[in-house]
């Protein structure tokens, strides 16, 4: 239905334009203040969410009118309410283990990878006996059940293994990481089987329309109580991080393993608890995610995991808000440009992730940091 | 007869020199797998997933040797390695399948594309460093995947690509394992002897001089746009022939194999085998690779549960990471080391035992 035609000369056009102008202003004005970097950084973002909205506004002109092209795109960044749920999930996790251990955690999927067959093996034992309770009810207690293995195995994972390689380098942790990767897909068919358990919808309702700017929309009943869960998981971690003694031994422990034990923080719980509760968001994302591919099976993780570390980059992972606006905006892009571009979506989405990254190295929202030599 | 000390010391003094010589073990490892196939030719019943476990892993030591240069001597993490052996499996399938492209020319043409590519990934990593660079090589390798799922007019999608044969001099010839099995093992060596004498020229130090300090390099004079360039340019023409040799030798490639599990699977090989050795490197590779084709496939146990084998390796990643951080090779290398030594003390108690203490 959409008439692709001259879509990207435009935005490419557009681009380009921002890139000259930005140099003009680089070179004419910023040369002669002061705080020249700070101002340069605020000015590409500024700049890179015009090149987005003037994305957002080719693809809002390239429907016909009578599709209501305003309707069309809310309703698209609905649907992808699920995918930005579970992304938004995923990259928290592998945000904090990256704060607190310094390595990026390969393994953070399948641990909710996990968590997913646990619940799903939790539905098919008591669905019988739970029936009266409701749908609603057995989905979310399986959630809760997965969601405890994985912050249980998450803690495992810390005391038995990585607490064990403190002086090895972060590739090598990494190394580590992916070692458990492969323990785990080697060892899931073993304890539960090849055959991949499915996990039904938390809600069967039909959807929920509300009005937005005049736009009927609707929400699947399942989007709803997951973004409701996500959201409450994420603001109770957020406060958790900003507000309780746990929340500032994690900040400590990320500027500087070494000085916060020496202040008298408890860096083992305090790491040890950072992989609990990834685990716990993963599986938590795990359980929702499952429905929307039907089953659980041992590589279901894997795409949420490289788009988490994606934005995890897109954000910079020095702040918990960068990842987080990041894993919103991936699912939203993804599902927008799929009107344009089709099944090269996730390319060009990771093509623009590229370029921005290449354009500011630390992420949207990154410092950079002064490393004495 | 006579027993002429002259010569036989001279002769012993030749041999001695040649089993010193950098390139001895090279060559014996190639011979070794040669003798292999020419068992297996000659008509001693070699099972014939054991020689494609070694062909297999030979072409996946030459892709670990570009990456060893990468990680252990310029200290640069890259997962974007299936995506670059993906690129050379589909060049040369697409080249020989529809334009019928001479194999040399398609050598010459990987090369040559390998270089733009490293050029690219080289002039990314002059901005991003460290795990980031990871991760956006990660990115790149899934934007090549993406490609090579979508544009299926050049690579048949996610049905895979069949290699129909080789072409030399215009003639399509039909792939003959054996003989690819051969210049295989010829090309290896000549690749590890490459690999060796980069490793040990200024080059290498150079390298390695980066690796420890960026500053202090630059302080030195050393150009850190050259030398990235350089050792992101030699990793991707390693990996680019590496996948041309790959799709030559299974003659299928389908975009699933280039994930990131390849990638991490190579880092692996690297890290587990000892990232600046290339006895390591050779190491690493057999045990990530060749240990589970060769060796686990042959055993019933493993084969009745394939999920075992994967545990084992998965296992034995942890356990090498953790507890010997240098590598296997330097565990090997120290276990040799003290076995000599107590082999020279073995030798002395027993000529003291013979002839008697020196001290009296």
């Amino acid at each position: 239905m959409p008439n692709t035609e001259g879509f990207w000369e435009l935005v490419i056009l557009f681009v380009l334009v921002l890139v000259v102008v930005f140099f003009l202003i680089n070179t004419l004005i910023l040369r002669k203040l002061k705080n020249k970097s700070k101002i340069q950084s605020i000015l590409i973002n500024v700049f890179l969410a015009l090149g987005l909205l003037f994305l957002f506004y080719r693809i809002h002109q390239i429907f016909p009118e009578e599709f209501n092209p305003t309707g069309i795109m809310l309703q698209s960044i609905v649907n992808s309410v699920v995918n930005s749920c579970v992304l938004a999930l995923a990259t928290t996790g592998i945000v904090l283990i990256f704060k607190t251990s310094n390595t990026t955690n390969f393994s953070q999927g399948m641990i909710a990878t996990v968590g997913a067959y646990v619940a799903a093996t939790f539905i098919l034992s008591f669905a019988t006996e739970l029936v009266e309770l409701g749908n609603f009810t057995i989905v979310f207690l399986a959630m809760i059940v997965g969601a405890v293995t994985a912050f249980i195995l998450g803690i495992l994972i810390d005391v038995l293994i990585i607490r064990r390689a403190k002086v090895i380098t972060s590739v090598g942790k990494q190394m580590i990481t992916m070692g458990l990767v492969l323990v785990f897909a080697g060892s899931i068919p073993l304890v539960f089987g090849t055959i991949p358990l499915p996990i039904p919808k938390l809600s069967y309702a039909p959807n929920i329309s509300f009005t937005l700017f005049g736009n009927l929309l609707s929400i699947t009943s399942h989007g709803f109580y997951s973004l409701i869960i996500s959201i409450t998981l994420l603001v109770v971690l957020f406060s958790a991080l900003r507000f309780t003694k746990w929340g500032l031994g994690v900040r400590a422990t990320a500027s500087s393993e070494v000085v916060a034990g020496m202040m008298g923080v408890n860096t083992r719980i305090i790491t040890a608890m950072s992989w609990g509760i990834a685990g716990l968001l993963g599986g938590v994302a795990a359980v929702i995610l499952t429905p929307s591919i039907t089953i659980a099976g041992v590589s279901m993780m894997v795409p949420t995991q490289v788009n988490g570390f994606m934005a995890a980059i897109l954000g910079s992972f020095s702040s918990f808000a960068g990842p987080l606006v990041a894993s919103i905006l991936i699912p939203i892009l993804n599902g927008l440009l799929s009107f344009v571009v089709g099944l090269w979506k996730n390319a060009v989405v990771y093509l623009i992730i590229l370029i921005i990254v290449l354009v500011k190295p630390m992420g949207l929202f990154g410092k950079k940091i002064a490393k004495k030599v | 007869m006579i027993y002429n000390n002259e010569v036989c010391k001279r002769r012993k003094a030749k041999f001695n020199s040649i089993k010193n010589h950098p390139y001895f073990g090279f060559v014996i490892l190639t011979l070794l797998m040669l003798a292999v196939q020419f068992a297996r030719v000659l008509g001693v019943d070699v099972p014939i997933t054991i020689l494609r476990a070694f062909g297999l892993t030979m072409i996946y030591i030459i892709i670990a040797l570009g990456f060893s240069i990468l990680l252990g001597y310029a200290g640069l993490a890259s997962l974007g390695t299936a995506g670059f052996v993906g690129v050379g499996t589909y060049i040369i399938g697409y080249m020989t399948n529809s334009l019928g492209t001479s194999i040399f020319l398609i050598l010459l043409i990987t090369i040559v594309g390998a270089i733009i590519i490293g050029a690219i990934v080289g002039f990314i990593s002059l901005r991003i460093e460290g795990m980031y660079l990871a991760i956006i090589t990660l990115g790149l390798s899934q934007i090549l995947n993406e490609v090579f799922k979508n544009a299926t007019v050049f690579t048949n999608g996610t049905n895979g690509l069949n290699l129909d044969g080789i072409v030399i001099f215009n003639k399509l010839i039909q792939i003959n394992h054996n003989a690819i099995f051969v210049v295989l093992a010829v090309f290896m060596l000549f690749i590890m002897i490459l690999t060796l004498n980069i490793m040990k020229s200024p080059t290498g130090r150079a390298l390695l001089a980066m690796r420890n300090s960026e500053s202090a390099a630059q302080a030195m004079g050393i150009s850190i746009f050259k030398y990235r360039m350089l050792a992101f340019i030699v990793a991707t023409v390693y990996a680019l022939l590496g996948g041309v040799f790959y799709m030559s030798y299974i003659s299928f490639s389908i975009p699933t194999t280039w994930s990131l599990a390849f990638s991490l699977n190579i880092l692996a090989a690297v890290i587990v085998g000892g990232s600046q050795s290339i006895y390591g490197i050779v190491l690493g590779t057999f045990m990530i690779f060749g240990l589970n084709l060769a060796v686990l496939n042959q055993i019933q146990f493993f084969v009745d549960n394939p999920a075992i084998s994967i545990v084992f390796n998965g296992a034995l990643i942890i356990v090498v990471i953790i507890y010997y951080p240098g590598g296997l090779i330097r565990l090997v290398n120290t276990t040799v080391y003290k076995l000599k030594t107590k082999i020279k003390l073995w030798k002395k108690r027993r000529k003291e035992y013979i002839y008697g203490s020196d001290s009296e």
